[in-house]
Parts: structure tokens; C-alpha cells; sequence
């Protein structure tokens, strides 16, 4: 199991974001240039697993971008966020986060979950 | 002095006091960052406000700015200014967190949103603990 986790819910409808493309990026401290780990997309339930291998997740500053105005447009909406990146850091190893996504067209939250 | 003479003089002084500040146009642009852990502003948190460039993609700098004690950054674009595009708000929140005392999950938080319409009002609140974060587009 990845030790990194996602949950994308869309809140206006009460239900999972299906099918929304995403990607996790790892920071290149010395070069400050992000570097692309995965690409995925959201299952029915919303979530996206396999995103990252334990080995893999060593600690450093991370990003996982959401594709949500692509997610919307494909509901035939609009949005007021063309995409969300929600960048996070942590320096012990070993840590498990879950990183859910709440969503509407014109709000979003994030926290850490469990 | 006569009395008579000084409560003159107290008049002119006090008319003069009275002309309102000018305060200039509001931006169109608004933010509010809030300490949701603590239930108070976040004030002192340092921010700044792109837009994109097209269609370089690349980032202009437009302002940076910093909270003030009710968690909000006055004069953040002018009308003229605000063209539709792309934007970008940057808060330094581990920035602020530290300077409380305290460890953060996120170094900083961005939010871009889309303006299609730049004749509207748009308020974009920040509302923060350590551990999460949420932002919606208010008024």
C-alpha cells in the first residue's frame, strides 16, 4: 500500500470525483525543480491508488496536482480553479499521510487525514 | 487670547479634522487569512499575487503584501490592473506558523483561480491550521 494517499470528493454533488487525472511531484532541492513521480486518475471512489512505493517516499517536499478545471469542464462545468496543488513537506521518515481533496466548483479543502 | 478668539480658532482646526480620508479605489481583489485553529486573523502573513502570462505560461509578479491585524491585505490590484486571466495568491504560511512557534504540513499555499469577468468583486479567504487548509470565492 502506497504510504501516500489521496481522496478527491466532489461536495456539490455528495459523491466521489471520479476520473480526475492527478500527479505527485517530488521538489528537487538543489535545482528547485520539480520532478514528476506518478500520474493518475481517480478510481469510482475517488481515490487513486499505487501512488507512491514506500522505498520511494523518502522525506522531502512533495506536490500533488489535481487536474480539477479538466475534471469539471468534463461535467460540462466551470470552474474558478483551473487546478489545485496542494505542496507538502516532512522530514522523518516512515510517515503514512492521507491527503483528501474537497471540492465544489468555487471551493476546495484539504487536510490531513488519516 | 480672547476666549471668544480661541473657540474660533477651535473651530477651524476642528473642520479640518472632519474631511474624510481618502481613501483610495477598493481592490477588486480581496483576500482574508484566518487562524481556524486558534479562531483569530492571520495576520502578519506574508502573500503576493501573479498573473499568468499568455501564452508564456509564465508567472508576472503584480504585488506583495502582508496581512494586516484583521488578517487582510488592503489594496491588492487596481481595476486597471485586473484584466481577465489566470492568477495566482501565494501565502507564506510556514512563515507564519513558525513565527508562532510551530511546525506546518504545507511551506506555503497557492491558490490560482480563473477571472473571466474582471467587473466583479472577488474574495478569496484563507482559512488555516497547521494541517489543513480551505479557500472558497466569497464576497
Amino acid at each position: 500500500i502506497s504510504p501516500l494517499t489521496t481522496h478527491v470528493l466532489n461536495i456539490a454533488e455528495g459523491a466521489p470525483a471520479t476520473r480526475m487525472a492527478l500527479s505527485l511531484h517530488r521538489l528537487d532541492h538543489n535545482t528547485k525543480i520539480w520532478n514528476m513521480l506518478t500520474v493518475g486518475t481517480t478510481n469510482t471512489d475517488g481515490r487513486c491508488p499505487g501512488l507512491i512505493s514506500r522505498a520511494g517516499f523518502t522525506p522531502g517536499t512533495y506536490k500533488l496536482r489535481f487536474e480539477t478545471g479538466q475534471y469539471w469542464d468534463s461535467l460540462g462545468q466551470t470552474a474558478f480553479y483551473p487546478y489545485v496543488e496542494v505542496v507538502f513537506t516532512f522530514k522523518e521518515p516512515d510517515q503514512r499521510f492521507h491527503i483528501p481533496l474537497l471540492l465544489s466548483r468555487f471551493s476546495y479543502s484539504t487536510y490531513r487525514g488519516s | 487670547m480672547s476666549t471668544q478668539r480661541l473657540q474660533q480658532l477651535k473651530g477651524h482646526f476642528l473642520s479640518e479634522h472632519k474631511v474624510t480620508s481618502m481613501a483610495g479605489p477598493v481592490s477588486p481583489l480581496s483576500t482574508h487569512v484566518l487562524n481556524i485553529a486558534l479562531g483569530v486573523p492571520g495576520s502578519n502573513v506574508s502573500l503576493s499575487l501573479y498573473r499568468q502570462d499568455t501564452p508564456s505560461e509564465v508567472w508576472s509578479l503584480i504585488t506583495t503584501g502582508i496581512t494586516n491585524a484583521d488578517g487582510r491585505c488592503p489594496g491588492l490590484i487596481t481595476k486597471e490592473m485586473f484584466t481577465s486571466g489566470v492568477y495566482k495568491l501565494r501565502f507564506e504560511t510556514q512563515q507564519y506558523w513558525e513565527s508562532i512557534g510551530e511546525a506546518s504540513f504545507y511551506p506555503y499555499v497557492e491558490i490560482v483561480f480563473t477571472i473571466s469577468d474582471p467587473g466583479q468583486k472577488y474574495h478569496i479567504p484563507l482559512l488555516m491550521s497547521r494541517f489543513s487548509y480551505s479557500t472558497y470565492r466569497g464576497s
